[in-house]
């Protein structure tokens, strides 16, 4: 306890000399080292695809710090055997490690990626995660949490529906425990404040400051691997999304309430700012920006406070991305590639001031802690993916002057025939005390020495 | 909540009481425990704002073993003498060791999939949450999951009537890449010979390791296990049991025998009612899929109670085609077999939506209303199908009888299935 306690002052306090203080790029655990400065890497968590190079999924390490020799080159590829749907990663709180999952094999890789930020290893591969967990399967989100990883769940061994739970695991990479999402039968002591208590699962984030922890709501493997146009056409198949989000005490991990959200309310940013007390999400198939917020009786709320685009088109609004100062949103709707910047300096009334397609289609975005960066990526799943010509696979690398996006560089995943390219994360040099490499050869000829 | 829980667990203690008994006294209602035949994850009314869950506790989902040796001879009501339909002599063990293998996800190419994840137990083992099931990395099947309920009281198996046993039939979802995506039998056999529990299960039941004949047998021991008959009709029907069906039942078995003749396929006999003739009909539904029904647009569910229409070239984009099925005539070739398809039983039809070979047909509601139009019209459809000229009543009527057929030894078989374990890697 004392030593986990020890480990979050470090997180949260630690500044190092080149430029590394706390807390990542606006999306990270707070319980971890952030990158404020400029980063080094990108991360990107790929799917192998069928008929491509080597069909795998991979962590493809790309050089984005304009001044590497190396700046918009893939620099590393690292194949894991077999197409697990890879999809989330997250690091552990130390940011040593990065946890990647395969929402079907339930595989879970760990990379070290502090030996050498520039080429990551594998460090060891959890594939009894099903079995350990009573059942749960599609480990999704990687949450660090003091000493922990949550791991949120998408679906179950038993009907591969979306009732599911998080599982947590010690940073050594040992099953601790499975928290079930509240469901009618067992609420688990928490309130189902409407008509929902579907006991899906997705995404978490926590406000430590305010003992809470929050969760969304997805839907079962049988969903998200399903082909995506027949899904939509199977009326069966649609009834099964989540219209649930949770607040949990983060310390007892016990559900508190449960929020109606319907839609499915994907990914959950909080703000960061000591006094803002509330979170975000957008919900994927109604297409609505989503605030749980505290009120003034220090109850937590939900309330819908502003449509994506046109919701019956269905934009379907994917990964999102608060700034670090709390004043923008960063949303982006797949079906329309469209990268979308919502002013949210008031969060009760977010309004879009901003749209650039980025490509045919359009899921994840990275930025900088400064906001200076952004760096999207195009793959949502393997069977959501556009067909044909339009299934573009890239990562597309942005500044963003605060007016608009401006292209610095692209990968196109195809013609590099690595696979689709999924979530990313950031790496640098600065995280473990060491120099860029090209900074030495520059400033001193002793870097023989640290070669050594 | 808790009560219901607490309700649960008395009916799962009487249950094993019964059990340990005898299997018949097992079937008896009192015993039953109190197992929802449906999804856990109750969606019924969400086309409605008023939509609210009714959601279980998958930690919850706990059965009772049953003795399925016994069950497996034990005579039903309704059903034709159980010695007579089996396949193999039943046998503990291998049921046993087929049950395990059922629920074992390890059997495929990449360790997620059983046969249970496809033939879902509580959803009448298949499954009610698509209208085709979804197989190895997400492939498509063309095909709607059947139930397995009494499966071995068919002659022949899968829905073109293509596979002789169903020791043989244990090979196709093993081996298809759409499934379970084995790239070999060996392959299959070394899995399961590598696990020490099979290799001692394998070695009572068959004095053997796992081979290409014994996984069959194995399985198939399981599968004829799972017979449900003794319904209210069977009760009404052959036991004489007057108030086992109300009268909008009676008057659905009226129509279903006459003026629907429903029963030209569906056979009903005297000493028992399998609901099929065993035989292949082109009732238009396989026409329909493959030369109509060309959409402009979609209605796509988004949330309770909302719903969008799309156009149809927007699923497209993230869609693969949809795919053809001619039936029969996929397997023989013959121009006259196109868009046939073995007749279903009716047993439990209640609990296996949806319906036909593509699923096509959401709600029973939907399959007689397209046979009250007369199927779908064309050259090869079959003669026994025509327009019935059926009013709303009788089409109530006919639905209601069909709800009639739910075997009562249902929660018992779920409740068996749920005790046993999911195998996933280690
Ligand atoms: C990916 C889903 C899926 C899996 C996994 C699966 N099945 Fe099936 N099953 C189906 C479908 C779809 C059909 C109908 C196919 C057809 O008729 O061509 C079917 C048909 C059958 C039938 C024939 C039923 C009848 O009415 O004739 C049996 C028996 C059966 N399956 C048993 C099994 C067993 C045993 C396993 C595991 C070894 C298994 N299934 C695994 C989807 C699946
Ligand atoms: C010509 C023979 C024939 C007649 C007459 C007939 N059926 Fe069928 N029935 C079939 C066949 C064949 C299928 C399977 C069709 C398919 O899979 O596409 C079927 C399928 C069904 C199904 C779907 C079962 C499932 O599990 O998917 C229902 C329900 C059904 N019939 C009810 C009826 C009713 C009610 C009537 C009378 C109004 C009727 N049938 C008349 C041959 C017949």
């Amino acid at each position: 306890m004392i030593k986990s306690l020890f480990k979050v002052a470090c997180g949260l306090f630690l500044v190092s000399a080149s430029g590394i203080s706390h807390a990542d790029e606006t999306c990270m655990s707070p319980y971890m080292a952030k990158i404020v400065g400029q980063e080094d890497f990108v991360y990107v968590w790929t799917l192998g695809e069928e008929g491509l190079g080597d069909e795998q999924d991979k962590l493809v390490t790309i050089s984005v710090n304009p001044d590497a020799p190396d700046y918009g080159k893939v620099v590393d590829s690292l194949s894991v055997g077999g197409r697990n749907e890879a999809h989330h990663s997250g690091f552990s709180d130390d940011r040593r490690f990065l946890w990647a999952g395969g929402l079907d094999s339930n595989k879970i890789f760990i990379f070290d990626v502090h030996t050498d930020p520039a080429k990551p290893t594998l460090h060891k591969t959890i594939d009894d995660f099903v079995s350990k967990s009573g059942g749960v399967v599609g480990p999704h989100t990687f949450y660090a949490l003091a000493g922990r990883m949550m791991i949120t769940g998408l679906s179950n061994n038993k009907d591969n529906g979306g009732r599911t739970a998080m599982v947590e695991y010690s940073n050594k990479g040992e099953y601790v425990a499975t928290h079930w999402h509240p469901t009618d039968e067992d609420l688990r002591g928490a309130e189902k404040s409407g008509q929902f208590a579907d006991g899906y699962g997705y995404d978490v984030r926590v406000m430590p400051r305010r003992n809470a922890m929050f969760t969304s709501s997805f839907t079962g493997w049988s969903n998200y691997m399903m082909d995506f146009g027949t899904m939509l056409a199977d009326p069966e198949a649609m009834k099964r999304f989540g219209n649930t989000a949770v607040v949990w005490d983060l310390h007892t991990r016990q559900p508190k309430k449960v929020f109606d959200m319907p839609g499915a309310p994907l990914e959950i940013r909080c703000a960061w700012k000591p006094n803002n007390n509330y979170c975000f999400t957008t919900t994927a198939l109604t297409s609505q920006i989503w605030l749980m917020y505290e009120d003034e009786q220090g109850e937590w709320q939900a309330k819908a406070v502003a449509d994506i685009g046109d919701p019956s088109k269905v934009p379907l609004p994917v990964d999102i991305s608060i700034t670090s100062d709390d004043n923008g949103l960063w949303v982006q709707t797949f079906m329309d590639g469209k990268a979308r910047y919502f002013d949210i300096s008031d969060p009760f009334a977010p309004k879009q001031v901003y749209e650039k397609v980025i490509g045919s289609q359009l899921n994840m975005i990275s930025q900088s802690w400064d906001g200076k960066r952004a760096y999207f990526t195009s793959s949502l799943l393997d069977n959501w993916d556009k067909k044909g010509e339009l299934d573009e696979q890239f990562f597309k690398s942005y500044t963003w002057d605060g007016d608009k996006l401006n292209l610095e560089f692209e990968v196109d995943f195809k013609k590099e025939k690595l696979g689709s390219a999924h979530q990313m994360r950031f790496g640098a040099y600065g995280l473990y005390g060491m120099d860029r490499p090209w900074e030495n050869e520059q400033s001193d000829e002793g870097a023989d020495e640290a070669a050594e | 909540m808790r009560f219901q829980f607490a309700g649960l667990a008395l009916a799962l203690l009487l249950c094993q009481y019964a059990a340990a008994d005898s299997n018949t006294e097992a079937s008896s209602e009192a015993a039953l425990p109190s197992i929802r035949l449906a999804p856990g994850d109750d969606k019924s009314g969400y086309d409605s704002t008023a939509y609210q869950t009714n959601s279980l506790s998958l930690e919850h989902r706990k059965g009772t073993a049953l003795n399925l040796a016994a069950f497996a001879i034990e005579p039903q009501l309704g059903l034709p003498d159980p010695k007579e339909s089996l396949e193999l002599e039943p046998n503990a063990a291998e049921i046993a060791l087929g049950r395990r293998l059922f629920f074992d996800r390890r059997l495929s190419r990449n360790q997620t999939m059983s046969c249970a994840m496809c033939h879902i137990p509580e959803q009448g083992f298949t499954s009610n949450e698509l209208k085709r099931p979804v197989g190895f990395e997400g492939r498509s099947v063309k095909r709607n999951a059947p139930s397995l309920l009494n499966v071995r009281l068919y002659e022949r198996f899968f829905v073109d009537a293509r596979e002789t046993s169903l020791a043989q039939q244990a090979w196709s979802p093993l081996l298809a890449s759409n499934e379970m995506n084995n790239p070999s039998i060996g392959h299959v056999l070394e899995q399961i010979n590598r696990d020490p529990v099979y290799q001692q299960q394998f070695k009572q039941a068959y004095g053997k390791p796992a081979d290409m004949l014994n996984v069959g047998y194995a399985l198939a021991q399981y599968q004829q296990s799972l017979l449900a008959g003794d319904a209210a009709f069977d009760r009404w029907k052959y036991a004489s049991d007057k108030t086992a069906l109300s009268k909008s039942q009676q008057a659905g078995f009226e129509l279903f025998t006459g003026k629907a003749a429903c029963a030209s396929c569906h056979l009903i006999g005297d000493q028992y009612a399998l609901f099929t003739d065993q035989q292949l009909h082109n009732t238009g539904a396989g026409y329909q899929a493959s030369m109509l029904g060309e959409q402009k647009e979609i209605t796509v569910i988004l949330a309770p109670g909302i719903e969008t229409t799309i156009p149809a070239e927007v699923a497209q984009r993230v869609g693969e085609p949809k795919p053809n099925d001619l039936g029969r005539y996929e397997v023989s070739l013959n121009p006259k077999d196109r868009w046939k398809f073995r007749t279903p039983t009716l047993r439990n039809v209640a609990l296996t939506a949806p319906y036909m070979h593509n699923g096509e047909f959401l709600t029973l509601k939907d399959v007689v209303n397209f046979y009250n139009q007369g199927g779908q019209a064309h050259s090869a459809l079959s003669p026994l199908i025509r327009p019935l000229n059926l009013s709303a009543t009788e089409v109530d009527n006919l639905i209601a009888f069909m709800q009639s057929l739910t075997s009562s030894k249902l929660k018992l078989l779920v409740a068996d299935a749920f005790a046993a374990d999911v195998q996933d890697p280690e």
